[in-house]
């Protein structure tokens, strides 16, 4: 017991009077351990995080009527839509198409409900206004609206084909460079009673964070368990997400291995600075007659306390530097994760015990009567 | 006498200045190595982004709207719902020509597969077609660069080969098809049929898997359409929009001269569709709001995620030159106490050391720029399989910085250097 109380007493004094030094060595090992946790959060971080921004894409899974039925009903949809992971889910917007008459001229409409289209495609550029919930307000393309030369604001009358009629006003322009813009969008219940298909829909887009293979498997579930629909892949979507998101996570990868690199040697050298300096004190001792043994283990212990304490700071400071970070490019914050801290920890000691021991080391195997000489 | 002592304690204390040579050159391989990466990695993404396809199509002016809204086919050759094939190659002389990555012509019709089957659509386009430019260049253009995501079975179609053709893979199914079987073709409102070969089978997840796609001047013979194009699709290497190019977008005229040429000349998708409809007569080019948007989003996101990594590096590398620095002047705290005492002044002593460590420093810089150098390639190669263009502006970046950071590193050492008292250092305290 007594042996152990003077060996803690050796290496807490050894650390307290050459307090600055001990500040100094403490400062390298916690900025080695900042870079150290920020990075591997940052990185374990990122793929989740950019995953969620691909999902700007818009839909990448769709699903259609199975076999050659041309509706789908809507409560297939939200049975299938169950059978998908709720959180990764951001979207799933219904599409109903049918050829109607818009102030007399044949135009392609298309029943949705808003609010998920605004999640599931946020490309969309609107000029005017999304229309509220369950409002008669409609969404045309920007074509449509050249060709009838309406305005936000004006409204049209909507026919069907056996001449149900209603008037609708054009809440907003949409502009998206693609087929969108042939289309004029009307809230689905409106659609489906004008139409007489109620319950009924063409096509559902969803729009959730999954890799290739997790939709594979996900449509494949969803196709055995509901009849009546098949789900398809939009595989320009899902096949380049996987390419670009696979390199992305390669880049921070690669990123986080050489900084790391030269941080943790930086933080070596200066370490190995700190106890070089106390090579004197070594040749002291050993003419005292201290054994290797024992000095290695006062100064491994004096190494392992500083990695120990300058692992704890770096931690905390690298899970805020990686919470800023998170908040600041993705706008969403991160949680803890106990595992990186515990890396962090162990890396941190590892690296000043290593560190702290190559120089005593040297010291201890050169005699004496050399070092204390001074050369 | 000052050269002198300088040149003794850097051979001297070769270990000392060993060490902070490699510190201040790890440090400088860092920051040069992140910060051209981080320079390069917008354009390095952007064009991984180019997987997503065209972010730009151009139509003809009359036909989109008449085409879109009622399926009507003009075959009777009206120019106006058509663009010229010879006007493709100008795509690559407007302002921005490097930043357009590649291009595909389409021409679309109705067509009866075989005897009697249903109507599908017969597509007209380039596969992979080296285009030779005016300016003497080739610009590599075609379905097959631009349609990166297309999974196909069996071969390419060649371009001169007329009468090769690639079948949807929905298509293939539903009429029993396979690579190599016969396909007879008869043109909606035509009157030849022609009879193609099915050379590959396209897997592309959307409504081109269930299309019939053809050499250009196949689709044209048939569609008696010579040199007619009916839609082009062009991937562009863009800059994210910002306000300005949002309100130039609705309406290019309704900007002042200077803000029209800052939009001009940025890379913005739609002033790449405007030069692009000032260079094809005619036409009418639309962003494509779904590639272009995201593209933007995605580039943002990744450079401020790499900016704040480099800032992040480079606060570590800054801190870690200067820690060793501080413990270089401790340790020779004995030293400078001898000098005090035999009568050095404090300038004296601070030249002495400043010029120890910048003498270091700039060795060690130089060495660790090269070496950074080594890991942008090393990044480069093997994230994005191209070399990182090595940015000069980052030369002098980088000399400026680790100066800054070498005098600020000492800041603190000089400090306690001028503060030791001989007496107390001499004796051992």
């Amino acid at each position: 017991m007594t042996k152990y109380s003077m060996y803690s007493k050796m290496i807490i004094h050894a650390l307290l009077r050459r307090r600055s030094r001990m500040i100094v060595a403490l400062l390298a090992i916690a900025v080695g351990a900042t870079v150290l946790s920020g990075l591997i959060t940052i990185y374990y971080d990122v793929p989740r995080q950019m995953g969620r921004e691909f999902r700007s894409y818009g839909a990448n899974l769709v699903f259609i009527p199975a076999g050659s039925s041309q509706a789908l009903a809507e409560q297939d949809i939200d049975r299938a839509a169950g059978l998908l992971p709720r959180d990764k889910v951001i979207g799933i917007a219904p599409y109903l198409y049918e050829r109607v008459k818009v102030n007399e001229q044949p135009i392609m409409a298309a029943g949705t409900k808003f609010q998920e289209v605004k999640k599931v495609s946020p490309y969309w550029q609107i000029r005017g206004k999304w229309p509220a919930e369950k409002s008669s307000g409609v969404v045309i393309g920007q074509e449509v609206a050249e060709f009838l030369k309406v305005e936000p604001g004006q409204s049209i009358t909507l026919a069907a084909g056996d001449g149900t009629e209603q008037k609708v006003t054009v809440e907003g322009i949409v502009r998206t460079g693609g087929n969108e813009e042939n289309f004029v969008f009307v809230d689905l219940p409106l659609l489906q009673k004008m139409l007489k298909k109620e319950g009924q829909i063409s096509v559902g887009q969803v729009s959730i964070m999954a890799t290739e293979a997790e939709l594979a498997a996900l449509s494949k579930n969803v196709e055995t368990q509901v009849t009546g629909v098949s789900p398809r892949l939009v595989k320009r979507v899902t096949q380049s997400e996987g390419m670009v998101l696979g390199k992305l996570q390669a880049l921070v990868y690669l990123v986080t291995i050489i900084i790391l690199l030269l941080t943790l040697i930086c933080a070596a050298t200066t370490m190995m600075a700190v106890v070089t300096e106390r090579r004197k004190e070594i040749g002291l001792k050993k003419a005292l007659g201290a054994e290797n043994r024992s000095i290695i283990l006062e100064f491994l212990g004096e190494g392992l306390a500083l990695g120990g304490l300058g692992g704890i700071i770096g931690t905390v400071l690298g899970f805020f530097f990686a919470q800023a970070v998170s908040i600041n490019v993705f706008g969403r914050a991160i949680d803890f994760q106990p595992f990186i801290a515990l890396v962090a920890f162990v890396v941190s000691i590892t690296v000043s015990g290593v560190a702290c021991m190559i120089p005593v080391k040297i010291a201890t195997d050169v005699e004496p009567a050399i070092v204390l000489r001074g050369e | 006498m000052f050269w002198q002592m300088l040149i003794g304690a850097l051979v001297r204390q070769r270990r000392r200045m060993f060490m902070i040579a490699l510190t201040v050159a790890l440090g400088t391989s860092l920051t040069t190595a992140m910060l051209n990466v981080m320079l390069d990695v917008g354009d390095k993404v952007n064009r991984e982004l180019k997987a997503y396809g065209a972010n730009i199509t151009v139509v003809p002016k009359a036909a989109s709207v008449l085409r879109d809204l009622y399926g009507i086919e003009a075959n009777s050759g009206a120019s106006a719902q058509y663009l010229a094939e010879a006007d493709l190659g100008k795509l690559k002389t407007i302002f921005w020509a490097h930043n357009i990555v590649t291009f595909a012509p389409f021409l679309e019709t109705k067509a009866v597969l075989g005897q009697g089957s249903d109507e599908v659509v017969l597509v007209g386009t380039w596969f992979d077609r080296s285009l030779e430019l005016p300016t003497g260049e080739v610009a590599e253009t075609g379905i097959k660069p631009l349609k990166s995501w297309w999974q196909v079975e069996g071969d390419w179609v060649q371009d001169n080969d007329s009468e090769g053709a690639m079948i949807g893979s929905q298509l293939a199914g539903k009429l029993g098809l396979k690579t190599g079987d016969d396909l007879d073709i008869t043109v909606a409102g035509g009157e030849g049929k022609e009879r193609l070969k099915i050379r590959g089978i396209v897997n592309s997840g959307s409504a081109e898997d269930d299309q019939v796609f053809v050499p250009l001047s196949v689709a044209q013979k048939a569609m008696n359409l010579a040199g007619k194009v009916g839609r082009v699709e062009v991937s562009a290497i863009t800059t994210p929009e910002n306000e300005l190019a949002r309100r130039a977008a609705h309406n290019p005229k309704s900007l002042s001269l200077k803000e029209w040429e800052t939009w001009y000349c940025t890379a913005y998708v739609s002033a790449i569709a405007y030069q692009i409809e000032e260079a094809v007569g005619g036409s009418r080019a639309k962003p494509i709001r779904q590639v272009a948007e995201s593209e933007g989003v995605i580039l943002q996101k990744t450079q401020l995620l790499m900016l704040l990594i480099t800032v992040l590096s480079l606060i570590g590398s800054a801190l870690g030159i200067s820690n060793l620095l501080i413990a270089g002047v401790m340790e020779r705290s004995k030293e400078i106490g001898l000098l005090k005492a035999l009568g050095a002044t404090d300038a004296v002593i601070l030249w002495q050391n400043l010029a120890e460590a910048v003498t270091t420093g700039i060795m060690g810089g130089a060495i660790g720029y090269f070496c950074g150098l080594g890991f942008a390639q090393m990044i480069g190669r093997s994230v994005f399989g191209s070399a990182v263009a090595i940015n000069t502006m980052v030369i002098p970046l980088v000399i400026v910085l680790v100066i800054l950071v070498i005098l600020a590193g000492s800041i603190p050492a000089v400090r306690m250097l001028l503060s030791l008292r001989p007496a107390e250092v001499l004796h051992g305290r």
